[in-house]
């Protein structure tokens, strides 16, 4: 059940579920930031930043590229989704069960 | 009639049934019977059950088939509150590496001689219930953003 999207919705998940890494993203909100910039943000040190930029990187929500001496990052929200369809698999999961458990009911009537 | 809601990060689903709560009950608590109606045709079924049931006992369940997948996933975790023939609720745990506990809570409430039967999984959005808070607004807002532009 609900397992085939699971490294992609893993990395993903593992992304979103710390605050730096979800302010990251609400910094990157409709505008493309630096490493320099983003890391104004935040108290702890750049390479400590640039690790989550990372992370956010693999789980491919965030996109940089070069700009002259700088990276340039911006945020791609597409891989959210399988934040929803993992949801969406559940829901439908729930739902069969109820139906299966309802005509197993009230056949033995 | 079944309706479908999404809470926080819930899944929040509600059916009628005309059976008493507490007949209900037992077939959700019977290994035997839940083999028999846990299962949807062409979807998936249950193959394997085992559970201790008292509060801290637990249980396991295979399913087989494809809510999703087509391949066999294990599922387990604990039992919580058993209060016959309202209330049953567990922990939910994927066999699969880091995978984040959940719970499920089945709630009984009969009426005429039918049973609304409601059930929640919650906590699945989180790893470890982390973001549900303060994170999830912003998660959901992104991906809502998303998917207008996209439209």
């Amino acid at each position: 059940m609900v397992s085939k999207r699971n490294r992609q919705t893993e990395a993903v998940f593992k992304a979103i579920s710390d605050p730096t890494r979800r302010e990251i993203l609400s910094i990157l909100r409709g505008r493309q930031q630096t490493v320099g910039q983003i890391a104004e943000n935040f108290r702890m040190s750049r390479p400590a930043v640039s690790k989550h930029l990372r992370l956010l990187q693999s789980a491919g929500l965030v996109a940089t590229r070069r700009r002259g001496t700088a990276s340039l990052c911006s945020l791609d929200a597409k891989p959210l989704r399988v934040v929803n369809e993992w949801v969406k698999d559940y829901q439908a999961f729930w739902n069969d069960s109820l139906q299966g458990l309802r005509k197993y009911m009230e056949d033995e009537q | 009639m079944n309706s479908l809601n999404v809470v926080d990060d819930a899944i929040v689903q509600e059916i009628t049934i005309k059976a008493s709560a507490q007949r209900i009950f037992e077939a959700l608590t019977n290994p035997a019977e839940l083999l028999k109606w846990w299962a949807s045709e062409g979807k998936f079924r249950t193959t394997e059950v085992q559970l201790d049931l008292r509060p801290g006992g637990k249980w396991m369940m295979r399913v087989e088939g494809n809510c999703g997948t087509g391949t066999s996933s294990t599922v387990r975790g604990e039992y919580l509150r058993i209060e016959p023939p309202r209330l049953l609720s567990f922990t939910w745990i994927r066999d699969e590496e880091n995978s984040p506990e959940t719970l499920v809570c089945w709630e009984l409430e009969e009426d005429l001689g039918s049973t609304t039967v409601r059930v929640t999984h919650s906590g699945l959005t989180s790893e470890a219930l982390r973001i549900r808070n303060s994170g999830w607004p912003l998660i959901q807002d992104l991906l809502q953003s998303y998917l207008e532009q996209t439209a």
